[in-house]
């Protein structure tokens, strides 16, 4: 290729350099591969499927899919509703045997929350951190120190990609061809991404966990279009944890745009089928099932004011 | 007591399977969760015949419960016969779920090409018996298992007809040896549109041939009373099926809700009433 020309830039060769290089760039990426089997392995020995549909959801899709699933089952049980303007509120009776998260929920629609602004309230977010933790500590979902060490391994991509430019200046100012190292380059910026990118809430032990959950669970996929009236709060709660945000407008669209969900998707794992395809589409999912949650009032208007 | 052409084994009367329910995908996992439970139906048209069954089914016969598809498009009573297609999916999703039996409506749902949407009853006349008889058999041709026959409820009556429905069920089981699939909502919704007393048609019918019996629910509208599927069994409905099983018990009967599920508790409630009144065991 380059001819082995006086004047190598730094002193080493192109091709030299450009093996060295990628040979960097390839020990990277399989050190932070080891390090995150290592770091999202988890508790073998961890039950998923004791778990409650929030806990569930907080595996499936983080603290988003946790609160919906909450505000999935306190609707279906008709004790939350929506205002005129949007902000939640209550429509009835806290039921008994609720969660923490319930009862921050429930408490905060008092409070005329937005569902967005819904974990700015502090007991919600007690009750997600308290949510979050009991998860992490049971080998679950990741903590947030293995999360962050994960990503850390982008700061090495950083450094090559950087150690690049140096030598692509170098070179131009040498006269030197710079196609290959270019092409180096770009590769390495790819792999600083993937290495930055949003490190998995949950552990490989609760993959196989959820797998079966939601093998079990399957009645309640928006597909069948379940009748949550039928199997109450906590079959909509569970819908909400294994199906995602698709399960909220199918159980009650009117209440699920009025309280503007996002249509989340879940995470996908295994046999990922139905759940991910719903996230972010418009009118396909949802609106097919007819009949309402539990409570009584359809619809936004159960609140007063 | 049986007709002469009734082929296979005789399971619908000789097997006791006590109460089930119309497995919908909607209240797949309540079915699911029913322990006692030892016979459900299937709307044939839901059942892929070589695809995947319905999420729940599989689950349903791997615990050994015995799954009956119910056919709704047949159109036993057309003038023309049941399309070659139909006929084909009905014997295969029978045998995909290794049903003992199959059942269809005495009704007609297409005419002339033109799809009804729903179950039209039929005039009551000799005509009707032969086109009915005529479908009955070609589809038996293609089954491995009985067939059983369900009358519908019919809001009118054809003006023409010429025999009482008594006569007229008898006479289309005489001719084809099929079974029947007694509706009690529908027997009680025709006897109170109609001022009559459904007893009447109980004693006129072949209750040995009955092969299992649908317990619905229904709601009165501007004073006719519409076999609805989508609210709870009424009490006078629950007393026909007593009355019914004091004559001659049938081996099954079983909830069919095709709607408005209400929750869990109130659905078990009613498969509870309906054991009561059959004197079968719960299976909740």
């Amino acid at each position: 290729m380059q001819p082995v020309a006086t004047g190598d830039t730094w002193g080493i060769p192109g091709p030299t350099f450009l093996l060295y290089f990628l040979g960097a760039a390839v020990l990277i990426a399989i050190a932070a591969l080891v390090h995150r089997r290592i770091l999202f392995a988890g508790d073998r020995a961890a039950r998923v499927d004791e778990l409650g549909p929030q806990q569930i959801a907080y595996l499936n899709g983080g603290e988003q899919l946790a609160l919906y699933s909450a505000l999935g089952g306190l609707r279906a049980a008709g004790a939350i509703a929506t205002a005129a303007d949007k902000t939640l509120c209550q429509s009835g009776p806290l039921p008994g045997g609720v969660t923490p998260l319930d009862t921050a929920v429930y408490n905060a629609a008092g409070k005329q929350f937005r569902t967005r602004e819904i974990r700015d309230d502090q007991w919600v977010a007690a009750a997600l951190l308290q949510l979050r933790t009991g998860l992490e500590q049971s080998g679950l979902a990741v903590p947030r120190d293995s999360q962050r060490a994960a990503r850390r391994w982008a700061l090495a991509g950083v450094a090559l990609v950087v150690l690049g430019f140096y030598r692509l200046v170098a070179g131009v100012q040498n006269q030197k061809p710079i196609g290959i190292l270019v092409v180096a380059i770009m590769a390495a910026i790819v792999l600083t991404l993937l290495l930055n990118r949003k490190a998995r809430i949950r552990t490989r032990a609760a993959d196989r966990g959820l797998t079966a959950v939601r093998r079990n669970h399957e009645h309640l996929s928006p597909r069948q279009s379940p009748s949550y009236a039928t199997y109450g709060a906590a079959g909509a709660a569970m819908g909400v944890a294994l199906f995602g945000a698709a399960s909220l407008y199918t159980m009650d669209p009117a209440f699920a745009e009025e309280a503007e969900i996002r249509r989340i998707g879940t995470s996908s794992f295994g046999d990922s089928g139905s759940a991910s395809s719903c996230g972010g589409s418009s009118s396909s999912c949802g609106s097919s099932g007819s009949s309402c949650g539990g409570g009584s009032s359809c619809g936004g208007g159960g609140c007063g004011g | 007591m049986t007709g002469p052409q009734v082929t296979g084994p005789r399971v619908s009367t000789a097997t006791s399977y006590g109460v089930g329910i119309g497995w919908r995908p909607e209240i797949a996992g309540f079915v699911a969760g029913l322990p006692g439970l030892r016979f459900a139906e299937v709307v044939a048209e839901s059942v892929h015949a070589h695809g995947d069954l319905p999420s729940g089914l599989t689950q349903l016969l791997d615990r050994g419960v015995t799954v009956i598809p119910h056919g709704v498009r047949l159109s036993l009573g057309g003038a023309e016969p049941v399309e070659a297609a139909r006929l084909e999916h009905f014997a295969a999703a029978a045998r995909r779920l290794a049903a003992p039996l199959v059942s269809e409506h005495i009704a007609f749902v297409r005419a002339g090409g033109v799809e009804a949407g729903h179950l039209l009853p039929l005039p009551r006349s000799r005509e009707a018996v032969d086109a009915v008889v005529a479908n009955v058999k070609l589809v038996q041709s293609t089954l491995d298992v009985p067939i059983a026959l369900e009358p519908i409820a019919a809001v009118f009556d054809w003006p023409d007809d010429e025999m009482d429905e008594a006569t007229f069920l008898t006479r289309i089981l005489d001719g084809t040896g099929a079974l029947l699939l007694l509706d009690v909502a529908n027997v009680y919704a025709n006897a109170r549109n109609r001022g009559t007393n459904p007893l009447d048609l109980l004693d006129g019918l072949p209750l040995d041939r009955v092969a299992y019996v649908h317990v619905a629910g229904g709601a009165e509208h501007d004073g006719v009373y519409h076999d609805t599927h989508t609210d709870a069994v009424p009490r006078p409905v629950l007393e026909l099926v007593t009355a019914l099983c004091e004559r001659h018990r049938p081996p099954a009967l079983m909830l069919e809700r095709d709607g408005d599920y209400p929750p869990a508790a109130a659905l078990r409630t009613e498969l509870d009433a309906i054991a009561i009144a059959a004197d079968y065991p719960a299976i909740t």
